[in-house]
């Protein structure tokens, strides 16, 4: 009996702490204990350039206004699409999609957050007035967005409805199956009206911002921090376990490591280059290096006279070596890239070269021949632009190095300001340029708009009709493994041409204090929301 | 010499205009704009842009339109910080840079006066060589290095100050950053101040003073002192400039929210109306300062008058 008794209060306690943790955190695993003080310090790269969520751009912006908003969907910690101010959500025909809202969501002021707040906000989005820099990018699948934000249609005729106070229809201009991640995104949030209307451009300023996510704004001091605390008005309120979050804006990475050594930070951005292997010997428990879906590759200009022969593009792609590149010049845990579309990106398949596998003493003598067939003798010039970065020098080099041991050509190297480089680039006055890309949404489109005809994105000037034909195919196909399929031939068929030179795909190779659970290395998006993050006691 | 002084706060107009105008066809001259990004803008969206913050008017409209604007005490919206303006992030910037600046000046003014008179007056000594030593170590090794020691030493070894940051002006978080700019002021002040006072005291009127017999501290406090501080005075000048008007290196170091970390950020976004900004309030201060240092001038040499 007394074996029994102890054996149910034992049995108790269990469920009990199990209740109590899923009522504090649906993801604190069972038997970790939480610290007294929930308070977290993360580096976020840079000041970010408004807290507006339609006027947000930049990663630091974009996992600020996550903290402060909520879109349809959001994505977890293990970049999952989960609900966020919509609880459900169905297809209703290939171009149509109803959002059922939650009825406990509201603004951090206590209001209810209804269908009209998410069609205001993202009317205002695609406002031309607004001139939101991502209006394009996503304006792109809703119904007449993007002729919305040109100005061309009225803003009522973008494919945005509320259907009931709780109901939101979205109508794409194709099939887009992948449109609940796409809402995950803050620009195609809900926006305060009562509150923007009260206070005007200084709607985002402490003590006005009005928002309807698990954090609220208590501070923001321009390039020096910004300090958010859990929104008692959230829905998920329960589950939010960390009480305060300081958002530093440090893009000194070494500033960075050492505010972490001292105490003052518990997760540096990014560590600086060069320093990954140091730091992971010397603070093992405390690097985090997880895949993300980011592609560096260097841009071939296809108007350019010499980069204009697809033979020219494929021999100095096929002599570079990834396996080096990746292991001994950036040392920091990247991966080999030979696609456009990134490993790990849903949509479709991280496409390969056949020489990929080949010995290198192959792929030379292979790229010579397409030199000698294209006219192009050793000794010959050729220039690649680069911004001015420690980091982009070193690979520069190590590219030049390859071509000039492998090819005999010989590289000019130019480096210049960022901005010069993307004016550069997207006039097409260049030969070679450094490119990269991070992924807006985890779809192998938002990869396939750095090599489709026309595309904004599209620095090289190459064109393949034929696989934007599949494309299109792809997109308007209801089945998703027939859309996989017809992308990744896309993709093949483009990379055959040689637009870029695909090099290396992104990890975010940084330091996070050992007690910050939640950080799974899981996202490859690297959006982690202070939501599902806590403190462990340490 | 009040008169003096209005004449030279009145050339600051013509000054401004002048420094104005230069630095905006620069800026407008430099490749890339406010907008250009990693990810490109289609050109429709571009044009709201640019409508929205009028860059779509011809070059001379803008110019004039700031102009008023900057009559009427608006320095314009930031493209970079978009929710501020420049007179709000110059507000929130300035007296950090200049409570930093200004401490630093004023520490380094003294400690490199006295240590400056000290190693002159014992020259060759042990006192001599150490303040020789910080001159030639304070030229020597650049900001970007000393300050980065003084964060390992201070900071992650001994625990005592933090690494950088900046806290509602709690006095610790400034300790480092003005260790730095006084170090590095206090050598050249010192150096200068040593070499000017040795000639000054090799001077005629000083072995006259001598000969007089009067005692050495009134040669120096008396006599020597005020021609050596002139050639001081000459290089406390621009260092108060770069001191208080955004000490850029160290404000990156110890990531500090002042007026240096804006000039870079603005420059490098081409935030026009930023950048603009600043170079209005570091042309006013410079004006200031040269009028300071010129009235010093006067106070220290009977022969200056204006």
């Amino acid at each position: 009996m007394k074996k029994n008794m102890s054996f149910s209060v034992l049995a108790a306690s269990v469920v009990l702490a199990m209740g109590a943790n899923a009522a504090f955190a649906a993801k604190v695993p069972a038997g970790v204990q939480l610290a007294a003080k929930q308070e977290l310090t993360r580096n976020n790269g840079s000041e970010p350039e408004s807290l507006d969520p339609a006027l947000a751009e930049s990663v630091g912006a974009n996992n600020i206004a996550r903290d402060l908003f909520e879109a349809l969907t959001a994505a977890d910690n293990d970049g999952r699409i989960v609900p966020g101010l919509a609880e459900s959500w169905k297809q209703t025909d290939p171009t149509t999609w109803v959002f059922t809202l939650r009825k406990n969501a509201k603004w951090s002021d206590g209001v209810q957050v209804t269908a009209d707040d998410v069609v205001y906000g993202i009317r205002r989005f695609l406002d031309p007035k607004t001139a939101s820099p991502y209006a394009s990018t996503y304006g792109a699948f809703l119904l007449n967005g993007v002729e919305a934000a040109e100005g061309k249609k009225a803003l009522t005729d973008i494919g945005i409805k509320a259907v009931d106070k709780l109901t939101v229809e979205v109508k794409t201009p194709y099939p887009v199956a992948f449109l609940p991640e796409v809402m995950s995104n803050n620009q195609l949030g809900p926006a305060p009206r009562h509150a923007i209307e009260k206070h005007g451009k200084d709607w985002t300023k402490p003590g006005k911002l009005v928002g309807n996510g698990a954090f609220v704004l208590k501070d923001w001091a321009v390039n020096s921090k910004i300090v958010i605390e859990k929104n008692p008005q959230y829905w998920d309120a329960k589950a939010v376990v960390l009480s305060k979050v300081t958002y530093l804006p440090i893009e000194d990475g070494f500033a960075d490591v050492k505010l972490y050594q001292s105490g003052e930070n518990d997760w540096v951005y990014q560590l600086p280059p060069g320093t990954y292997e140091k730091y992971k010997a010397e603070l093992p428990k405390d690097v985090r290096n997880s895949p993300m879906l980011g592609l560096r590759y260097y841009s071939l200009n296809a108007k350019d006279p010499v980069m204009k022969d697809k033979r020219v593009r494929q021999a100095l792609s096929m002599v570079i070596d990834r396996d080096i590149l990746a292991a001994k010049i950036t040392a920091d845990g990247q991966s080999p890239a030979y696609s456009v579309v990134v490993k790990g990106t849903a949509g479709a398949d991280a496409t390969t070269y056949d020489w990929a596998k080949w010995p290198m003493e192959q792929r030379v003598a292979e790229a010579k021949k397409l030199l000698a067939a294209a006219g192009l003798q050793a000794g010959s010039k050729i220039k690649f632009t680069y911004n001015t970065s420690e980091y982009h020098k070193k690979m520069a080099i190590f590219a030049a190095s390859e071509w000039k041991t492998k090819l005999g050509l010989n590289t000019e190297l130019e480096n210049m300001e960022f901005k010069v480089l993307l004016k550069k680039r997207h006039d097409g006055e260049y030969q070679i340029a450094r490119n990269g890309w991070v992924a807006d949404y985890n779809d192998a489109t938002t990869f396939l708009t750095l090599v489709q005809c026309g595309s904004d994105q599209n620095d090289n000037g190459n064109c393949n009709p034929k696989a934007e034909e599949l494309i299109k195919q792809g997109n308007q196909a209801k089945d998703a493994a027939k859309r996989k399929q017809l992308l990744t031939q896309a993709t093949k068929m483009i990379m055959d041409d040689y637009p870029i030179i695909p090099l290396l795909s992104y990890t975010t190779p940084r330091l996070v204090k050992p007690y910050v659970g939640g950080y799974t290395g899981k996202n490859s998006l690297d959006r982690y929301r202070n939501k599902d993050l806590y403190i462990i006691k340490h | 010499m009040w008169s003096y002084a209005f004449r030279r706060v009145l050339m600051t107009i013509p000054t401004l205009l002048l420094v104005i105008t230069v630095c905006y066809l620069m800026l407008h001259a430099t490749p890339g704009g406010p907008f250009d990004s990693e990810r490109k803008i289609s050109a429709a969206v571009m044009a709201n842009l640019q409508a929205k913050y009028h860059l779509d008017l011809p070059l001379w409209q803008q110019y004039l339109y700031y102009l008023k604007s900057l009559l009427q005490g608006d320095l314009g919206a930031s493209f970079r910080y978009a929710d501020w303006s420049v007179n709000d992030l110059v507000a929130n910037a300035l007296p950090i840079s200049a409570l930093i600046g200004g401490t630093a000046l004023l520490l380094s003014v003294v400690i490199g006066i006295v240590l400056g008179t000290i190693a002159a007056l014992r020259q060759n000594s042990l006192i001599d060589y150490f303040v020789m030593l910080i001159g030639n170590l304070g030229s020597a090794f650049p900001s970007f290095v000393i300050g980065p020691v003084l964060i390992l030493v201070f900071a992650i070894w001994l625990a005592w100050l933090p690494a950088g940051g900046w806290n509602d002006y709690q006095v610790h978080y400034m300790v480092l950053p003005i260790a730095l700019l006084t170090f590095i002021n206090v050598s050249t002040i010192g150096r200068v101040m040593r070499g000017s006072l040795i000639e000054v005291m090799n001077s005629n009127f000083i072995r006259t003073a001598k000969a007089k017999g009067l005692p050495m501290r009134t040669i120096v406090m008396r006599h020597a002192l005020k021609p050596a501080l002139m050639p001081v005075i000459s290089v406390v000048g621009p260092i108060a400039i770069s001191t208080i008007t955004g000490a850029v290196v160290t404000e990156s170091v110890f990531s500090l929210p002042g007026l240096g970390k804006l000039i870079i950020n603005g420059a490098s976004n081409r935030d026009y109306t930023l950048v603009l900004g600043l170079v209005v309030l570091v042309t006013v201060v410079a004006v200031l300062i040269n009028l300071l240092v010129d009235l010093c001038y006067a106070l220290l040499d009977p022969k200056i008058r204006y």
